[in-house]
């Protein structure tokens, strides 16, 4: 071999021992300490750790690009003539991270620890109507429940509801098992979190070898650490995207969330228990100028005080623009015909939630609405304002829009915090519930939300945007919040 | 001088008490109580909230609680987090080490090259070196530190790409891991500190270099230098003494922000972090943690500022 062969060859060795083929893939992420370091990787645990747990176990549906149920670890779902009961038929060949196989025990096991009370799981207020599992044979399971439902199947969405082995609850938060793209290293959610790829995942090995999670909870410092180059993605703040703007090394995507403010009017509480004031106060403002204001155009959508998410099937898309005059003639027939005064309540405790309010304030005042803001402290906003006022400012994320149209409205419910009763809406609800076809469900829930929009006390003027930076080598994520990411198809380059 | 330190030290027990009773009372008088904010919206449901304060024990009197609560802290027992569901002590220790580490690395660095700075601009009075110095000390300590966080990480690990910008370490981490995770915290903390210091040295020596003593050793012919050592610096130091002191303990401040900026495990993190999840037993015990590590260290510099200074040992009506 002369030198210049023996060069040639060395440079070849090195220039492979560096190519970006061979080295390790670690996806970076920040954990926010939302649950402040009592992240669980439990899936029903109050604290779940939700990043992780989205990539460790499964559930056994998932949203399709519209929000649908589409096939997961069930592969189909059919209910029998009146809706109490689903039989579910399992994907086979599915193996959890100890190399046992999933099947229809698993299930029965997973969905039977909902209602467990020791666990205190939030997710028994949504599931909690599901009497019993039985297997029917090794991957057929069905769902046996206590009252007709329906949207089972988008109920089973829950990010929570994610499968584990049969058995494995009292040992799931120190050896997590699941049938995930990724399966965990190590865990210290205050510290660092690593998962690497699940080499058996039933839908191929995940593109990344592993993903690493980083404590920061600091919005600010996770923004200084994205823009060092210390993490591959991260979420935002509306007034952090500026300083991604025209660099290239990053890509900032707004991805619809379906979390909304609202202005709450007890309809319990004169004057607002005239549903004509309700409405007045509802219709005089200008929600596209609102939305724009409050989150900037294109970062939201425009709605008619429904909670429901845009793409969600069982959305009303209503009609409600300002009317001004309306809103004076309503006040009017109610015996205001001067206008009326009102004191609203909010707080800092979420950013915004004060501008939202005074936005407000500003856009019905050409009706004779006058606005006094009463600003609360943001210490027992929840407990001693929310429920107790009579008008304040909410907050909510995103929901399914069976579980929030029972939730926050129906007669009775524990946050029905507008004190809202009707019995026809009511009704409207458990007919929906019961009612298999589609196109006819829809046409149920539509009809829901108009009886709100027309004598309802939530004024919901659009849903927000969710916002997330990328570092430009990022690959496979779409505007998309997390539950629709597809993670084993997510990759690095270089 | 027995009981002269004595005194002091009756004393730093009363500040505490003090502290205690501020700290208790401030978050008794704030509306709800530990588990309504713990509970956010689930306090509506009543049985949740009830189990919750019978938990913590919230039914007690106020009076019950404050010497219950006391008593433990005698113990060294902090309480129980909300959130955390964990001892408070096992979450307290390991970031107040990390926040030391931090802190006596800025100070260990910063303090004797303030000493070193200020003295030589108080001898150089109104010259180049003084004028310079101490227009950077100026800058240095009007910027707050964030700003002075946020550019350090723009310059040195966005731009430069020297350093790493926030600390990834974890709060169990060994102690050289997390000195050497990154210069930054450090930097900012000692900056602002340093800035303090070094003026507070500079009028010093200026003050001293006018004394009595100093011009009669000039005039019996001393040559400069043992002027300097012997004479100027012994007492130029010595009552800027307890200020470091002080001023060591002010930065405790400083901490929060700087390490919520670079993301360092200390306690002021910890300290943020406990306001934002509303764990107010947790926020309870790092206040009275701060109010510690203020009196302790006001207390320490005073005691050392008195036995180096003979003149403050007496007593004087």
């Amino acid at each position: 071999m002369t030198f210049a062969q023996q060069f040639l060859s060395a440079t070849a060795l090195l220039a492979l021992s560096v190519s970006p083929a061979l080295a390790e893939k670690v996806f970076l992420r920040a954990n926010d300490l939302s649950m402040g370091g009592a992240e669980s990787l439990d899936p029903l645990s109050p604290n779940r750790f939700y990043e992780v747990n989205d990539l460790i176990y499964s559930r056994l549906v998932r949203q399709d690009a519209s929000g649908q149920p589409s096939p997961e670890l069930a592969t189909s779902w059919t209910p029998n003539a009146d809706a109490t009961e689903w039989v579910l038929t399992l994907q086979p060949g599915v193996t959890f991270h100890d190399g046992s196989a999933f099947d229809a025990a698993d299930v029965a096991y997973s969905l039977g620890r909902i209602e467990d009370p020791a666990l205190e799981s939030p997710v028994a207020a949504v599931l909690g109507f599901i009497d019993r599992v039985e297997v029917v044979d090794p991957l057929t399971v069905k769902i046996v429940l206590e009252a007709p439902h329906a949207g089972l199947p988008l109920l089973l969405l829950d990010y929570r509801v994610r499968m584990i082995p049969e058995g494995a609850g009292p040992t799931i938060e120190d050896a997590p098992i699941g049938t995930g793209p990724f399966k965990v290293d190590s865990f210290d959610a205050e510290g660092s979190t690593r998962l690497v790829a699940n080499e058996a995942y039933w839908e191929g090995r995940p593109k990344l070898d592993a993903i690493q999670f980083t404590a920061i909870p600091d919005s600010e410092a996770r923004s200084q650490a994205m823009l060092a180059g210390q993490l591959d993605a991260s979420s935002l703040t509306r007034d952090q995207v500026a300083l991604y703007d025209g660099n290239p090394g990053f890509t900032v995507q707004s991805y619809p969330s379906g979390g909304w403010f609202g202005i709450v009017f007890r309809t319990d509480t004169a004057p607002f228990d005239n549903p004509k004031v309700r409405k007045a106060l509802r219709i005089a403002v200008n929600r596209e100028e609102m939305m724009t204001l409050m989150v900037g155009a294109g970062n939201g959508v425009v709605g008619c005080d429904t909670p429901v998410r845009f793409d969600d099937p069982f959305r009303a898309n209503l009609d409600c623009p300002q009317d001004i005059e309306g809103a004076k003639a309503l006040l009017a027939e109610a015996g205001y015909p001067d206008g009326i005064d009102i004191v609203l309540s909010t707080s800092d405790l979420e950013p915004g939630m004060v501008r939202f309010a005074e936005v407000y304030q500003a856009q019905v005042a050409p009706a004779g609405i006058r606005v006094t803001l009463k600003l609360e402290p943001a210490d027992g906003y929840w407990d001693d304002v929310w429920m107790q006022a009579p008008a304040l400012v909410t907050s909510w994320g995103e929901r399914p829009a069976d579980q929030i149209l029972n939730e926050a409205w129906r007669t009775g419910s524990s946050w029905n915090e507008s004190y809202y009763a009707n019995a026809i809406y009511d009704q409207t609800l458990d007919q929906a519930r019961s009612t298999l076809d589609l196109e006819a469900a829809r046409a149920l829930y539509v009809k829901a939300q108009e009886i709100l929009f027309q004598e309802s006390g939530t004024f919901i003027p659009y849903q927000e945007n969710g916002l997330q930076v990328l570092s430009a080598r990022v690959r496979g994520i779409d505007p998309v919040g997390e539950d629709y990411i597809r993670w084993h198809l997510v990759d690095l380059v270089e | 001088m027995l009981r002269l330190i004595l005194g002091r030290l009756a004393a730093a027990w009363i500040t505490m008490l003090v502290i205690a009773v501020v700290v208790f009372v401030g978050v008794e008088v704030m509306p709800g109580d530990a588990c309504t904010a713990h509970l956010g919206r689930d306090a509506v449901r009543e049985d949740v909230l009830a189990s919750c304060r019978d938990r913590m024990g919230l039914d007690e009197p106020a009076v019950t609680r404050f010497l219950a609560w006391g008593g433990g802290v005698l113990q060294g027992d902090l309480g129980q987090s909300m959130k955390r569901e964990r001892p408070i002590v096992d979450i307290v220790l390991p970031r107040l080490r990390n926040t030391l580490i931090l802190a006596g690395a800025a100070a260990l660095a910063g303090v004797p090259l303030a000493i070193l700075l200020g003295f030589l601009c108080g001898l150089w009075r109104e010259r180049g070196f003084d004028i310079g110095a101490s227009t950077l000390a100026l800058i240095a300590m009007t910027m707050p530190e964030f700003v002075v966080a946020a550019l350090l990480i723009l310059i040195f690990s966005i731009w430069l790409g020297w350093s790493t910008g926030v600390v990834t370490a974890a709060y169990n981490a060994p102690a050289l891991t997390l000195l050497f995770a990154t210069p930054l915290p450090a930097i900012t903390l000692a900056l602002v500190y340093i800035a303090h210091i070094l003026r507070m040295v500079r009028s010093s020596v200026i003050e001293t270099m006018g004394a009595d003593f100093v011009l009669m050793a000039r005039m019996k012919g001393v040559p400069e230098r043992r002027i300097v050592l012997r004479h100027l610096l012994p007492n130029a130091i010595l009552p800027s003494i307890s200020l470091i002191g002080l001023t060591l303990a002010w930065l405790l401040s400083g901490v929060v922000i700087v390490e919520s900026v670079f993301n360092y495990p200390g306690i002021g993190r910890q300290a943020v972090n406990a306001v934002g999840d509303r764990d107010l037993p947790l926020v309870q015990a790092i206040a009275l943690l701060f109010g510690l590590f203020y009196v302790l260290t006001t207390l320490v510099s005073d005691l050392v500022a008195m036995a180096l200074n003979p003149r403050l040992r007496t007593q004087r009506g």
